[in-house]
Formats: C-alpha cells, sequence, structure tokens
C-alpha cells in the first residue's frame, strides 16, 4: 500500500503553492468529525492548529478541489462530458416572487429554487452566504424561507452575482466549514450555494460518504471565472486603474465583462483582464467556470437582464426546477418561435462553453507554470 | 466419531433459529447457528411490538439471544454462509464461509467509541435506511454478539487505503485490518434451515406511489419509526415533515393474493396491521386508523378477539375494499382511493400516513442456498415440504422452519422451530 498523503502533503502541494481556493472542504470535514487538527489562518487558509492531533487519516487531501485522486471517480459518476459536463437542458428563468424580483439583481432563480425547497419540507435549511459588512461575508444556514429573503434583499441577491462572477465583493466565504455545526442543530437535509470548488469539494465527499456532505441533498452550483480578494492593497490598486470609488459600488458582475454598476447609477463595463491583478491567485488554478458537477447551475451570462441562465444537469436537479416550474415559483423566458428559442439557447450555451474553454486553458498554463514547464496534479 | 455427529447445523439467527437451537442445545446437542448479518436476531428484532398480546418484541427476543450466546452447545457463526454441504443423513460435511468483522470480538466491548469517531455515514439496513449510522457500528443496539462491525463495502481503509480513525480511538486495541476471510468445515448429522423473509418491494405496483410519495411507507418502516430504539426514538412522525400522523390508512395484501405478484396469503399482515394501529394509538389518542382490507384473516389463537379489541377500543375502522391506487394532494398526504365492496361505490380517503402491507418472500438468495443444500423449493421459492412431513424437506436429513417454509407469525415460527428440532435430534441421536 502506497504511503496515505496527509495534511502535510496537501499544505505542499496546494497551499503552499497558493492554488488553494478557501473552500474549507477540508477543515469542515476535520472539525465535523471532532478530530480538530485545522483551522483557517487569518487569510482563511487552512493549517494544523495542533499537528499531533492530526490522525494522518488523508481524507483532507482526497476531498481537496486541486488534487486529482478522486477526479476520474467524478467524472464517472456524473457522467461528464466535454466541452462543459452532463446537462439536460439549458433555460434562461426568473423568480415570480415580486419581493425576491425586487431585490435580486439577476433572475432570482436561486433564492427562488431555495424557497421551494424550503416550503416543500425538502430541506430544513440552505446554507447560502450573507453579507455581514461592506468588507465581510458570512456562511449562514437560512430555516425559514423570511431568512432566505432577508438574505437575499440585503447581501444574498449581491451574493449570487459576486458569486456568479465568482466573486465575493470582499474576501471569499469559506461557506463549507459552517457546515460542521450542522448536524449538531438536527439538520436533515440541507440545499447548498456554492462556487465550482465548494461543490467539488462537497462532491469529492459524498463520493467517499464522509461527513458532513452527507446532509447535503442538493447542490446549486454558481457560474465562477474568478474571485476577487478585495483587501486594502488591492482595493486601492482598482480604484486608482478604475478611477472610482469601491464605496460607491452597489453591485458587482461578470456576464461578458466585469461590470460595476454605481450609487449614481452609473455603470461601468471593464474588460475581464482588467482585473486579474486581484483575482484570487487560486483561481487561475480552477478548471471549472460552469460549476460542472452542481444538481443545477446557475449564472448571469448568457441571459438578458432579469433572468437567470440555467443549466439543469442532474436528475435531481431536474425534479427541482420541474417542480419549482410547474408549482408557480420560477418563470422561463419565452420566446417567438421554437427557433428563437433554440438560436437563443444554443446562444447561451455557447458563451458557457467559450468562458469553460479560457478558464480550463487558464488552468491548464497556471499549472503547468507552477510545476515548472511539467504537468501537475488537477487534470482537467 | 459418534460424539462429532451429535451435532446439528441451524442456518439462520431468526427467532426461528434460535428457538430451534436452544432446544437442541437444551438436549445435549451440539448446534453450530449461522447467521449473515453481524448479530443475530432477525426480523423479530426489528419489531416494536408483537401481536397479539403486544409485548415488547425486544424484551422477549434478548433473553433467548444471550442464552444462545452463553449456551454451552451452541456455537454462533456470525457473519457467515453456508457455502458447500456434502454427505447425507446423519453425516453431512458443511463448509462455512466466515467473513472478516475487522474487529476481534473478544477485545471489543462495544462501547462506540470508534463509531462516534468514523466519518462515513451510509444508509442503516437494520433501520430499514431510515437513518444513517457509520460503518464501524453494532447491527443494532441489542445486537447478539454486541460488539462491532466494520462494513467492508463502504470502509474507507478496506476499499480505498485512506482513514484507520476508529483504529486510532479504540483503547482497547480491537479494532483488526488483518483480519482475513476464513473457510470453516463442520460435520454434522442433520441441518435446520431457518432463513426468514424479505419485504416484497412495492415499486412492483406504481399506483401505490412508493419512494415517490414520502408519506406512503412499508409496514416494516412504520415498526422501526414506531419503535423507541428507532430513527425518531419511537414518534410516529411521517417523513415529510417529521409531523405526528393522526390519520393512518393501512394498505392490506400488497403483493399478495394477487395473481400479477404472489398469489398467496402473507398471512401475518392482518394482524400486523392491527398491532400497528394499535400502538399508533397508544402512543397519541389522536390517532384515527382505517385498515382496507381483502379478507380479514384472524385465524390464530386470540386473534379474533385482537381485532375486535382494535375495533373497539383503539379507534381502528376496517373497511373491506382492495386499494386501487394512491396519489397524494398539495401538502403531501397520500390519498386512498378505493372501492368499498358493500356499496359497490368507489371513495376516496386522505390520510397523514399511508403503510403498506408488503407480502413476505423468500430471502432473495434463498435459490443460492437451496442449491448448496441440494433441497427443492416450491413455485414460490419457499422450501417445499409435505403435508404430512410439514417441516421436511425434500433431502432426508434436512429440515425447515419459519417463514422460509411459508410465511408464519411468530408463535408459529417458534413451534416448528421446536418441531424441525426435534425432527433434527431424532436424526443425530439415532
Amino acid at each position: 500500500m502506497e504511503e496515505i498523503k496527509t495534511f502535510k502533503d496537501l499544505t505542499r502541494e496546494v497551499v503552499e503553492k497558493g492554488i488553494c481556493g478557501k473552500c474549507g472542504g477540508c477543515l469542515s470535514f476535520c472539525s465535523a468529525g471532532e478530530l480538530n487538527a485545522l483551522e483557517m489562518d487569518k487569510n482563511d487558509q487552512p493549517r494544523y492548529i495542533n499537528e499531533d492531533k492530526c490522525l494522518k487519516c488523508g481524507i483532507c487531501y482526497l476531498i481537496c478541489p486541486q488534487t486529482d485522486t478522486l477526479n476520474m471517480e467524478l467524472h464517472e459518476k456524473f457522467g461528464w462530458k466535454p466541452p462543459i459536463g452532463d446537462y439536460q437542458r439549458i433555460t434562461s428563468a426568473q423568480t415570480t416572487d415580486k419581493e425576491v424580483k425586487k431585490i435580486c439583481t439577476d433572475g432570482g432563480v436561486v433564492t427562488s429554487l431555495l424557497l421551494y425547497l424550503l416550503d416543500r419540507n425538502l430541506i430544513n435549511g440552505a446554507l447560502v452566504s450573507k453579507k455581514t459588512g461592506r468588507f465581510a461575508r458570512k456562511a449562514i444556514i437560512a430555516r425559514k424561507p423570511e431568512e432566505l429573503i432577508e438574505a437575499a434583499g440585503s447581501t444574498f441577491s449581491e451574493s449570487l452575482h459576486l458569486e456568479e462572477l465568482g466573486g465575493k465583493y470582499t474576501t471569499y466565504t469559506p461557506i463549507l466549514s459552517t457546515v460542521k455545526s450542522l448536524e449538531k442543530k438536527y439538520l436533515r437535509d440541507i440545499a447548498v450555494v456554492g462556487t465550482p470548488c465548494q461543490i467539488n469539494a462537497i462532491r469529492k465527499m459524498q463520493c467517499l460518504g464522509v461527513l458532513p456532505a452527507h446532509l447535503i441533498k442538493y447542490t446549486i452550483g454558481l457560474f465562477c471565472i474568478e474571485n476577487f480578494s478585495f483587501d486594502d492593497i488591492a482595493r486601492e490598486r482598482l480604484e486608482k486603474k478604475l478611477d472610482v470609488n469601491l464605496e460607491d459600488v452597489v453591485k458587482l458582475n461578470i456576464k461578458d465583462d466585469f461590470i460595476i454598476t454605481l450609487t449614481k447609477g452609473v455603470t461601468i463595463h471593464v474588460p475581464l483582464e482588467e482585473v486579474h491583478e486581484v483575482a484570487r491567485p487560486a483561481c487561475f488554478a480552477c478548471h471549472d467556470f460552469s460549476n460542472e458537477y452542481a444538481d443545477i447551475s446557475v449564472g448571469g451570462l448568457g441571459s438578458p437582464d432579469g433572468y437567470t441562465t440555467t443549466l439543469i444537469r442532474t436528475k435531481v436537479g431536474a425534479t427541482v426546477y420541474d417542480e419549482a416550474l410547474r408549482k408557480g415559483y420560477i418563470q422561463e423566458r419565452t420566446f417567438e418561435d421554437a427557433e428563437e428559442s433554440r438560436l437563443e439557447k444554443t446562444k447561451m450555451l455557447a458563451k458557457i462553453v467559450s468562458f469553460s474553454r479560457r478558464k480550463k486553458m487558464r488552468a491548464k498554463e497556471r499549472l503547468s507554470e507552477l510545476a515548472g514547464g511539467e504537468a501537475i496534479g488537477g487534470k482537467a | 466419531m459418534e460424539e462429532k455427529l451429535r451435532a446439528v447445523l441451524v442456518i439462520g439467527g431468526g427467532i426461528a433459529g434460535i428457538q430451534a437451537a436452544l432446544d437442541l442445545g437444551d438436549m445435549g446437542i451440539k448446534v453450530h447457528l449461522v447467521e449473515k448479518k453481524p448479530s443475530i436476531g432477525g426480523r423479530m428484532a426489528q419489531l416494536d411490538k408483537t401481536f397479539p398480546t403486544n409485548d415488547c418484541s425486544i424484551c422477549i427476543l434478548a433473553p433467548k439471544l444471550a442464552d444462545c450466546f452463553r449456551h454451552s452447545n451452541i456455537t454462533l457463526h456470525t457473519l457467515s454462509e453456508v457455502k458447500e454441504v456434502t454427505g447425507q443423513m446423519g453425516d453431512f460435511s458443511v463448509k462455512l464461509h466466515k467473513y472478516a468483522r475487522f474487529v476481534n470480538e473478544e477485545k471489543c466491548v462495544n462501547c462506540g467509541e470508534c463509531a462516534a469517531k468514523c466519518p462515513v455515514k451510509v444508509p442503516d439496513e437494520f433501520d430499514m435506511g431510515l437513518r444513517k449510522r457509520e460503518v464501524i457500528y453494532p447491527y443494532y443496539l441489542q445486537g447478539v454478539p454486541a460488539v462491532m462491525t466494520i462494513d467492508r463495502e463502504n470502509c474507507l481503509y478496506l476499499t480505498r487505503g485512506v482513514c484507520r480513525i476508529c483504529e486510532k480511538f479504540c483503547t482497547r486495541e480491537a479494532i483488526d485490518f488483518e483480519q482475513k476471510d476464513t473457510d470453516v468445515m463442520l460435520n454434522v448429522g442433520a441441518i435446520i434451515a431457518a432463513t426468514g423473509f424479505d419485504p416484497y418491494d412495492p415499486s412492483g405496483i406504481p399506483q401505490y406511489g412508493y419512494k415517490r410519495y414520502r408519506n406512503v411507507i412499508l409496514s416494516l418502516e412504520c415498526e422501526r419509526l414506531m419503535c423507541a430504539s428507532g430513527p425518531t426514538g419511537g414518534h410516529l412522525l411521517r417523513p415529510s415533515d417529521n409531523k405526528p400522523a393522526e390519520k393512518i390508512a393501512f394498505v392490506q395484501c400488497v403483493g399478495s393474493r394477487d395473481f400479477k405478484n404472489n398469489r398467496y396469503c402473507s398471512s401475518v399482515c392482518c394482524m400486523h396491521a392491527t398491532k400497528e394501529a394499535m400502538l399508533a394509538y397508544e402512543h397519541d389518542h389522536k390517532v384515527k386508523s382505517c385498515i382496507f382490507y381483502m379478507d380479514l384473516r384472524a385465524a390464530g389463537k386470540g386473534f379474533q378477539e385482537y381485532v375486535a379489541r382494535g375495533e373497539q377500543e383503539y379507534n381502528i375502522s376496517y373497511i373491506r375494499g382492495r386499494v386501487a391506487k394512491i396519489t397524494e394532494d398539495h401538502d403531501e398526504n397520500p390519498i386512498v382511493w378505493y372501492e368499498e365492496t358493500q356499496s359497490s361505490k368507489t371513495n376516496k380517503m386522505t390520510a397523514d400516513l399511508a403503510v403498506l402491507a408488503t407480502s413476505l418472500m423468500p430471502r432473495k438468495d434463498v435459490k443460492e442456498l437451496a442449491k448448496v443444500l441440494g433441497v427443492e423449493l416450491d413455485e414460490y421459492n419457499f422450501f417445499k415440504t409435505d403435508p404430512l412431513n410439514p417441516l421436511d424437506t425434500t433431502r432426508p436429513g434436512i429440515f425447515v422452519c419459519g417463514c422460509c417454509r411459508e410465511p408464519t407469525d411468530i408463535p408459529e415460527s417458534v413451534a416448528q422451530a421446536s418441531g424441525a428440532a426435534e425432527r433434527a435430534a431424532e436424526t443425530v441421536m439415532r
């Protein structure tokens, strides 16, 4: 038997190389199992609190989105196929809830799907991220529709946007480390909204059957080109470069480019290349734009304002989407005729494919750079 | 030689096999009791109460489990399967395959530290998948032998070479990943088959919506929900919203007396449903139960009185009519559609929970066992017997009792077990 790869290897192969996505998967596992060997440092990077407590079980290594041991298994389990993974259908949809519509910035599909799941008792909590301050975000569990709408109203809708661009306005929310506390609150089934790396870690955990991912019944994935770390230095640089005051920003979005909406109602479009310098370095080593292993993947890309592009991937995802549609939580964009529908959907898909290719290419280059020219871990 | 052959193999550690083993052991005959699962106890251990006395099932079973474990004439072979039988009546050679438990039975004290730390969660078979368990686990709380077992299918060390967390927390050093499966040869004079039943899978009757509607459950699932050691701690909460079920529809003959499925009567379900309806009422006096039946078969000692008591004291209505289909409303309440045979009118009833009395079928792997034993099965795959030799199989020296012979309730299984034990004793003491 090969030597078990442990957190030490994870530190060397992922954290120290700067490709840790801070998804919190390793920590969530370690704490949920009450092994408590790990913590997040002030930059939300995992590290040992107490190396002696590490049992060298090797599970954190396996579930990391940046390691590839379980990748083939995931591919097979989800019937992955190029270029964007398996999916059943692509649509453009929006919420029917006036309240959600008022506060959401895209179509509000995520909030509405979660409302449907909560209303129908299919979950008893949804793990989402909520803005707690101008530059701070926190993962929360919404257990009641009101909490979800509240989160959507003040912060969650923004978070959707930001996550859709992959971004959290400021620091990335290590959502998974919140899951660890779930079981004690007697949660049975939860839904998680997350970025590709977070969903990837969840799926790897589910491959192994390990806690706390056994509680997660539904995954809604956000399209993600990259995340941004708005620390003080980065903010200053960006403000200077774009000539805006970030205090005035009301909304960030990525569709074809980086879209900044200011308080005065002014919208600035910035080519993505120009904001790369504030993107988290880990994101450059990530292959997944369209959240290839989620039950349903969503984002603004390809849809007109007020609509969410929705990729229905798994059987579970299809059931949820169809039921939410049937019960009137969401409605689909209407087209003149079948021809227009086909054309629009093809366009949406083409955009997603193009972004996916771009991200995969970038990851390939980044990883080969890190390996000094040789290809290493994290196969596409 | 003489000494050696005064031994009997009993296959199946449910109530029938246990009773047969105890009777033989008490006669001074050596018994090898073989059970495929990690612990003996069988289906009876899964029941909350037993009819017609409403005794706590595990309370009357547990002393027998302990007796089996301690009996100087009984050797337990758990996690074991019979793979080969050669020879003849009076002198059978039996090859047993013993699966590794990966836990040292001598050292393990069943403290549960390992399970508390095991990170893998899989559906619990004993609780009918209604709860998740760890991969190192006690088969059930009162199981005998009272030791942990590692589920090899899901253990991360055995499947992927990582983890070993349980090993690090076991202060008794009982975890043993080096354990290997072994083959054991036994020499016995007679064999008793008591392998029990599996419930019919009602997805074969899609109009009842099992698995499609969350509040349509099996009677064995209902049993686990009502059991204090079950997944809800003994509260009959319906799966969709964990709210107490107050109106319950019991749908009888699901897969039984049915030309498309099993033509035979499963014999225990009329009483089983009555019992569950009574228990539900005992838990909560707001409960109203309706039992939809074709014919109410209460042909046992005290059974007719039991049904009468149910009707008079436990708020049970017996409605004669076969259920055509089950649908559900917006709140996931099952709607039972049926024909009232007295008025010949179709009708429907909305309930909080629908419980399907699924038929009792031979174990899924019974054909392989029959082949190994060299015995014939009947048209439904129950062991073939003859009316005047009801406990003899088609091969001399091999006997049968309990639900693998035909659907049988507990008192009847116990009676058959004693009969089969006596038949086996006759053979080996000759």
